[in-house]
């Protein structure tokens, strides 16, 4: 072997355990969550909003439905509808979803907040 | 010169049914990579020794037939896993030509290695755009570590044929005309 | 061009033709929400020609429309989707004469018969006034004082309801009598659209109306699609992943459309028999092949006791049933051992094969 042969060899393990580091390291940060999870929010079948769902992180925003501003807020990998201007507050009595696949639904607003993600399910029947 | 011609054309023929022959008992080794269709590439060690006795033209017929025909032979032709090999074969031969023209600081082993993780680069990025996904990527350190005990096996192999070429002169033999 | 030259060429056109075949044979998933029967459609179909299939889309939504407006029972008279509704036209038309309405309003109400029937009661489309009472579909769902309900029942009776098949009509035979078909028609709505997508050659899709499920083939990766069964009392959970393929699977539960009153909880699904709401599951799982059937067994098993139920579900060729009990117990029907994923958490109790 040259020098040349260890310096390539010498470089292609440590190009080897970098990658796996980094590679899979960063899902071992977060050993409980492998999948990245996202809502997704439409309002009159327009995407509003797209929003990761992190472990860790709070955040509520309003979101414009035809019956008026509805309020959704996150928590960690979770999201529900927290105020609407409907009657019937089906999509608030839904409560907390995050899972791939999961859904809830504003009918008078035709607002539909979706989870996405490396869907555990592709549908949820309820 | 006819002679000359000749001769040359029944060594790459030699060297192109070891290489499908080498390709194809790879094929039916089940080695448990991630990826299907995904190969270590042995018959890297007939494209080297072809690059270097004839150069990279040759060097790259070879190798292609040596796919066409070998996935021809295994049923495999036009699939999927057909055109993992083809890339692959097409990756470590450009890079194994670079080095052993531009370069003088590697040994077989050293062209070999990096020939065998340029292989499974190929591989791994046409199965991406296969898949249509980069998911995949994240094999790349499995198929990184993989290509070099077979790069270095390779190159090793190379490096005493070469040797012993020095003391023998069979080699060449093989391009005198 | 030389034969060096040539080979190259070769091997550009082989890659290049391979890359552009593989371009060509990649698979397309289309995805499309409505709102439609009060509630969020979704469909989502697999296949090579993106026109082709959103055609079928497009198509699957006017079928579930049709469907929707010859069972809507809660248009106000005079307007034109009044008119267009053979419920409302049945129901206006009660102890009066019969009326003449569309095949697939025939369809649903022999069917509603026929279940009827094999229920003992336990499913009956002739509710209507009784969920009037409750209104369930208005804005001010309350507890109705019990005598008007004793009054409502007994308008509640599928034997009064004729259905001629020959002459395309059906009738009410007491006046005052109602029609409430919102415990079928979501599913026989969605079986029918996705016959419709069928019918393009489509041979991977889902239909997702509110919950009730609709397969055909598999998912994209070429497994069976995977369906969540929700947790009836855990928002974000799921009980069981119940592997799906050219089948349907519909779910009835306490959870979903239900109001507080006194401290209890009251919810949509009623037993025709007692006019109030039944409470003897939390939730229940009707799978069989047609979304239609699905959609009236998920409420007849969720009427009947867990028990009767299941036993119900086990004379019926195709039909599987799964089941969180009010007490908390995970039930099913045997074939279904080998297939579900049960997750019961510490909420629920799961006795395997029982």
């Amino acid at each position: 072997m040259t020098r040349g042969d260890k310096f390539l060899l010498a470089g292609l393990l440590l190009i080897a355990l970098l990658s796996v580091a980094v590679l899979y390291g960063r899902l071992s940060f977060f050993p409980a969550k492998t999948e990245s999870v996202q809502a997704v929010i439409t309002a009159q079948g327009k995407l509003v909003r797209k929003i990761e769902l992190v472990e860790g992180v709070k955040s509520s925003f309003v979101i414009r439905g035809l019956g008026g501003p509805s309020t959704v807020e996150t928590d960690g990998a979770r999201i529900r509808m927290l105020e609407a201007p409907c009657s019937g507050q089906i999509c608030v009595k839904e409560g907390w979803i995050g899972h791939p696949g999961q859904t809830i639904v504003c009918i008078p607003g035709e607002i539909l907040i979706r989870i996405e993600g490396t869907a555990a399910v592709d549908a949820v029947t309820r | 010169m006819k002679a000359a011609g000749t001769r040359r054309l029944v060594f790459l023929a030699l060297l192109v049914a070891m290489a499908t022959a080498l390709h194809v008992v790879e094929g039916m080794l089940s080695i448990p990579l991630p990826i299907p269709g995904a190969k270590l590439g042995l018959a890297n060690i007939i494209t080297l020794l072809t690059l270097y006795l004839y150069g990279f033209r040759a060097g790259l017929k070879v190798s292609l037939m040596r796919v066409v025909l070998g996935s021809l032979i295994g049923g495999m032709f036009l699939s999927p896993g057909f055109l993992l090999a083809l890339t692959g074969a097409l990756f470590s031969t450009v890079v194994m030509a670079v080095l052993l023209k531009h370069t003088s600081c590697f040994s077989m082993i050293g062209i070999s290695l990096a020939g065998a993780v340029g292989h499974n680069l190929g591989q791994l990025l046409a199965a991406c755009l296969l898949l249509q996904s980069s998911a995949i990527f994240y094999y790349l350190p499995v198929l990184l570590i993989a290509g070099i005990p077979t790069g270095f096996i390779t190159g090793f192999l190379l490096n005493s044929l070469i040797a012993h070429d020095k003391k023998s002169g069979i080699l060449r033999d093989f391009l005198r005309a | 061009m030389n034969r060096k030259n040539a080979l190259l060429f070769v091997a550009i056109l082989l890659i290049g033709g391979l890359a552009t075949l593989q371009y060509l044979r990649r698979s397309y998933e289309y995805k499309s929400n409505q709102f439609l029967m009060d509630t969020l459609v979704t469909i989502t179909v697999h296949g090579k020609d993106e026109t082709q299939l959103k055609q079928a889309v497009t198509e699957a939504y006017t079928e579930m429309h049709r469907i929707a407006d010859l069972a809507d029972g809660f248009p106000q008279p005079g307007t034109a989707a009044y008119n267009s509704s053979d419920v409302c036209r049945i129901n206006q038309q009660a102890g009066k004469q019969p009326v003449r309405v569309d095949r697939d309003t025939i369809e649903m109400l022999l069917l509603a018969k026929k279940y009827n029937r094999l229920s003992d009661g336990a499913f009956d489309v002739t509710i209507g006034p009784v969920m009037e009472l409750w209104g369930f579909g208005g804005k001010n769902p309350h507890v109705p004082p019990a005598d008007k309900l004793r009054e409502a029942l007994k308008l509640v009776d599928s034997g009064n309801l004729e259905v001629n098949e020959t002459e395309q009509t059906a009738f009410l035979r007491k006046t005052g009598m109602k029609l409430d078909l919102g415990a079928m028609a979501k599913g026989y709505a969605t079986e029918k659209a996705l016959q419709v997508i069928k019918k393009h050659g489509i041979q991977k899709a889902m239909i997702d109306a509110g919950g009730n499920i609709r397969v055909l083939g598999s998912n994209l990766q070429g497994k069976p699609w995977r369906i969540g069964i929700k947790d009836p009392r855990k928002s974000d959970g799921i009980v069981a992943v119940l592997p799906l393929e050219n089948s349907s699977a519909v779910t009835s539960g306490d959870y979903y459309r239900y109001f507080e009153a006194g401290g209890k909880r009251y919810h949509h699904i009623l037993d025709p028999r007692t006019g109030y709401p039944a409470t003897n599951s939390m939730s229940v799982t009707a799978v069989t092949r047609d979304a239609g059937l699905a959609d009236i067994l998920s409420t007849v098993f969720f009427v009947l006791s867990p028990g009767n139920a299941l036993d119900l579900a086990r004379t019926m060729a195709g039909v599987e049933l799964f089941l969180v009990s009010a007490d908390g117990h995970i039930r099913h029907t045997p074939p279904l051992l080998s297939r579900l994923e049960v997750k019961p958490g510490e909420s629920y109790r799961y006795d395997q094969g029982r």
